[in-house]
């Protein structure tokens, strides 16, 4: 059994009187895909805020490659998402007035320092050796999803966070994507948490939590493409 | 990539750059205008106070070596403040009897020059007398012009029933001199009830010959401050240099009693302190009407900002989900700031260069250089109104919440 990246104990997150996620336990070994499924409003969008250090519990603990998020200050909290996590949003997020390359950048820029070889290198392991220079509007919804995951990437980090990340494609879009995901997983062994409602893109994970009313209400092990 | 990030973010959102640009030009033009023209203002409003009358009065000192004497006049347009000394003019006052077609009555005679031209070696020539310290005499007539006319002030001259074109006799000593009126003077003072003549033929009829009762210099001074109220003979080698080099009234009238042997030498307060306090308030408006200007300019900037970091709050969101720190987001925003600053300090120099030129020749028909001290203000002013206004705008910045502003 491989190392716990993710562990959470009565986590807990409350926004006044509403409880978003109520006491959660749960384990992430290190490399596995869990997915989270749920309906709107059932608390797994604020899971992964709480996993990505974007959002503070309001009891209870998490820790992330050992780490207590709860006991981070805002700084310590940027430091960890530099370092640790990657994100991927629906809304793919990218800086408008930057090229491709630069939006990858970026995120160099904020761990360490920008490496333009590295960059180059990280589109081209998405598929985007070709659109550098070109800047988010001239990129296709799948090609700028990609962009994000380059991104996500560059850095290394040992756990990627995606926030329905194929909400926005087409099926070929998906398909291409979550292969992608796979692909780069085999290749670097980091951990993926993924939130969806898609049946199908739940598949490719290796285990799928469902969330109902911010209570964890059943488990699966899926097979994994 | 921070220079990759601010070209491109100035390249591709020019509305917002070029509307905190115009604020910070605004701000900086108008604060180089003011202080470029203060300097100015402030000279021109001292020269027109000059009309006031003179600001410090010589008369011999006390004792028997008191005295003061005609031939040592030049020596005052070379003392070190020489070229603060706007005018002078002797006086030399006696009692005489004057006979008119009124008959004979007891006055003052007052010898003085009224508009000689003076020489002094290595200096440029002058014009010195009352026509200089008093300007706001007012002549039915015209000034003396040779030494056989004088002025009458007008309550002696409706005494002796005289007007321009009388003729009046003095006598003292058992001497006596006809001068001819050319002017009568209203002046609203004890000038009034005195007969100006010219100074040499006055010290002739009372027999007093090079000989003064007191000098009026009209002087070009900085307003008193506390240093300048300190009693010299109290002060330390130190700060009797600051002092003696500084234009107060104190330190101008000790340079001519220098100059003048067995004079001495006073402020005329009355004078000196009103023209103090009138200047101390104009620079005091000045600086505030620069302070509002940048205020006014801070808040523009302040309100352009916080519009544009409202759009960008997406931006900064996922900046701090990239992992970004409150200093690497304050340094990408400053850096902006900055630039765009140092782009409206230099440009709001030039146009406060010019605006100064353009108000100096409307309200004062001169030209103003503007020092070179006020680039370098210029930019500081830039960069202050930019920081100022950009420090509720970073606040909200670095507030943002990412999980609010990218959900869904």
């Amino acid at each position: 059994m491989a190392a716990a990246i993710i562990e959470t104990s009565q986590l807990t997150r409350s926004y006044g009187d509403i409880c978003a996620l109520k006491p959660l336990d749960l384990c992430v070994p290190e490399g596995e895909w869990l997915t989270v499924m749920g309906h709107s409003g059932s608390g797994k969008s604020t899971l992964l805020n709480l996993l990505g250090g974007l959002d503070r519990p309001t009891g209870g603990s998490i820790s992330v490659r050992g780490t207590d998020l709860a006991t981070l200050s805002e700084d310590g909290l940027a430091r960890f998402r530099r370092d640790c996590v990657g994100i991927i949003f629906q809304q793919h997020h990218l800086i408008p007035y930057l090229t491709a390359l630069e939006n990858v950048m970026m995120s160099q820029y904020f761990h360490s320092v920008p490496d333009e070889a590295e960059a180059r290198h990280a589109l081209e392991r998405v598929g985007l050796g070709h659109r550098l220079k070109n800047r988010p509007g001239e990129l296709s919804g799948g090609e700028q999803q990609r962009v994000c995951i380059a991104r996500a990437i560059i850095n290394s980090p040992r756990l990627l966070l995606g926030d329905e990340p194929t909400g926005n494609l087409d099926h070929k879009s998906t398909t291409m994507v979550m292969e992608l995901l796979r692909d780069l997983r085999d290749e670097d062994r980091f951990s993926i948490v993924m939130v969806t409602h898609n049946q199908e893109v739940a598949a490719w994970g290796d285990r799928t939590i469902h969330m109902d009313d911010g209570c964890l209400v059943r488990e699966e092990r899926t097979k994994g493409c | 990539m921070l220079i990759r990030i601010l070209k491109s973010s100035f390249l591709k959102r020019p509305k917002p750059v070029l509307l905190v640009l115009l604020s910070i030009v605004m701000g900086s033009a108008v604060a180089t205008a003011f202080l470029g023209i203060s300097g100015e203002l402030s000279h021109k409003m001292a020269l027109e106070l000059r009309s006031y009358g003179a600001n410090i009065v010589l008369e011999p000192a006390a004792g028997e070596a008191g005295s003061l004497k005609s031939d040592d006049l030049p020596k005052i347009k070379t003392i070190f403040w020489k070229h603060n000394i706007v005018g002078f003019a002797p006086y030399l006052f006696g009692q005489v009897d004057f006979g008119s077609a009124a008959g004979r009555q007891r006055g003052v005679v007052a010898g003085t020059w009224f508009g000689r031209p003076l020489q002094v070696p290595g200096e440029p020539d002058s014009i010195q007398g009352v026509k200089v310290t008093a300007p706001w005499w007012e002549l039915d007539g015209r000034w003396p012009e040779t030494p056989d006319e004088a002025v009458i002030g007008a309550a002696l001259a409706k005494r002796l029933k005289v007007a321009p074109g009388s003729d009046i006799t003095a006598a003292a000593a058992g001497k006596s001199r006809t001068f001819h009126i050319v002017g009568v003077a209203s002046t609203g003072g004890f000038e009034e009830e005195q007969l100006f003549a010219p100074l040499a033929e006055v010290q002739t009829l009372l027999n007093k010959p090079g000989q003064l009762s007191r000098v009026l210099v009209s002087a070009l001074t900085v307003p008193m401050d506390d240093f300048g109220r300190k009693n010299p003979s109290r002060m330390t080698r130190e700060e009797y240099e600051k002092w003696y080099c500084t234009a107060y009234v104190t330190s101008v009238a000790k340079g001519v009693e220098e100059v003048m042997g067995g004079s001495r030498a006073k402020p005329i307060w009355q004078i000196a302190s009103a023209e103090g306090a009138l200047l101390k308030k104009l620079e005091s408006l000045m600086l505030l009407l620069t302070v509002l200007a940048l205020f006014s300019a801070a808040c523009a900037v302040s309100s352009s900002l916080m519009a544009a970091m409202a759009k960008r709050s997406p931006e900064i969101a996922l900046m701090k989900t990239m992992g970004a720190d409150r200093f690497q987001i304050a340094a990408i925003f400053l850096g902006e700031t900055l630039v765009i600053s140092l782009l409206g300090g230099l440009l709001g120099y030039l146009a406060g260069d010019r605006l100064a030129v353009v108000i100096s020749r409307t309200v004062f028909d001169s030209t103003v250089t503007s020092p070179l001290w006020l680039f370098p203000t210029a930019i500081g002013a830039a960069l202050v109104v930019a920081l100022a206004g950009s420090a509720a705008p970073l606040k909200r910045a670095l507030a943002v919440e990412p999980v609010r502003v990218l959900k869904g």
